[in-house]
């Protein structure tokens, strides 16, 4: 038996990140800024997203990649407040989307029509943090009814993340959920994290949420 | 969670290295991940000891080893090359 040996060295997410770079370009071609909102199930991603769409819709053009897993629900929802939306194929039990997804999922949508871009990926804080989809920025989301130390259980997705959302702050007289531990819990892990409180149930603390995708438009954000 | 797409990419990405009739000759796979890759490695090593005991595969083995960080990387390739030709 003569074995030879092949050095490799290649990267495994190498095919998905030349992929996340031609969708970064793309959409940079385009001036369409992208946030890739990551969060547990439950967050309220798809509600901050309606919410986002139904407030903001008649003055920006925002389209959103959707990734539900197993029904459409989250693309039905959303649909009442868009026809910019793609629906990104995900088969049953597939735990992320990648930049293969979100790169098809571009193809069906007029980027010269479009100011700001959503993907919304399949609920779960530990896949989607190792896969680059070309977007401008993560917004990692979670709420008060989840604990305070998720940063530290999920310390990657809270690195990957620029940005994150902590709603359901409307339930906080209701909960025993310490916000200035969750802060620190992660700011512990990403000390540049930028933070939003929001209900995307009564609108509480929308605004500088919305303010911060007015930036986005008019400025690229920090990547 | 994603361990079989990942053990399916490494899949893809021996092929791409030796091409598909040479796959049957391979007899390890070198695998290098770091404990912050996201990725768990037995159960990685548990999806690619699937994927190489079948066809296009003749029973590869695994080595993998571990190391500090967050890259994820096929590191070789050992390839009999007086196996049996496909």
């Amino acid at each position: 038996m003569t074995v030879r040996r092949i050095e490799v060295r290649e990267r495994v997410m190498a095919k998905n990140d030349e992929i996340a770079v031609d969708v970064r370009q793309r959409l940079a071609t385009h001036g369409v800024p992208a946030l890739n909102l990551v969060s547990s199930p439950g967050s309220g991603k798809t509600l901050l997203l309606e919410r986002t769409l139904q407030d903001l819709g008649d003055e920006l053009r925002m389209a959103v990649v959707t990734g539900d897993v197993q029904t459409e629900n989250d693309a039905d929802r959303l649909a009442r407040w868009t026809d910019r939306l793609v629906h990104a194929v995900v088969t049953g039990g597939a735990c992320h989307l990648d930049a293969r997804q979100v790169a098809t999922a571009l193809e069906a949508l007029d980027l010269d029509d479009t100011d700001l871009l959503f993907v919304e990926n399949v609920g779960n804080l530990v896949c989607p943090a190792s896969w680059d989809l070309g977007e401008t920025a993560k917004v990692v989301l979670f709420s008060v009814t989840e604990g305070e130390d998720k940063p530290l259980k999920y310390p990657k997705m809270f690195r990957m993340a620029r940005y994150a959302v902590l709603n359901k702050v409307d339930l906080l007289p209701h909960v025993p959920f310490d916000l200035d531990r969750a802060v620190a819990c992660a700011r512990e892990v990403n000390p540049e994290l930028e933070f939003f409180f929001t209900s995307a149930l009564t609108g509480e603390g929308t605004a500088a949420w919305y303010d911060f995708l007015w930036s986005c438009v008019h400025t690229p954000v920090r990547s | 969670m994603h361990e079989m797409s990942l053990a399916l990419e490494i899949c893809r990405i021996a092929e791409a290295q030796v091409g598909r009739p040479v796959l049957s000759r391979v007899r390890e796979v070198g695998v290098l991940v770091g404990d912050d890759a996201g990725v768990e490695p037995a159960n990685l090593e548990f999806c690619l000891e699937a994927l190489l005991s079948q066809p296009p595969f003749d029973g590869a083995r695994v080595a993998m080893s571990l190391e500090p960080g967050d890259d994820l990387r096929v590191t070789y390739l050992e390839v009999d090359d007086d196996g049996p030709p496909n």
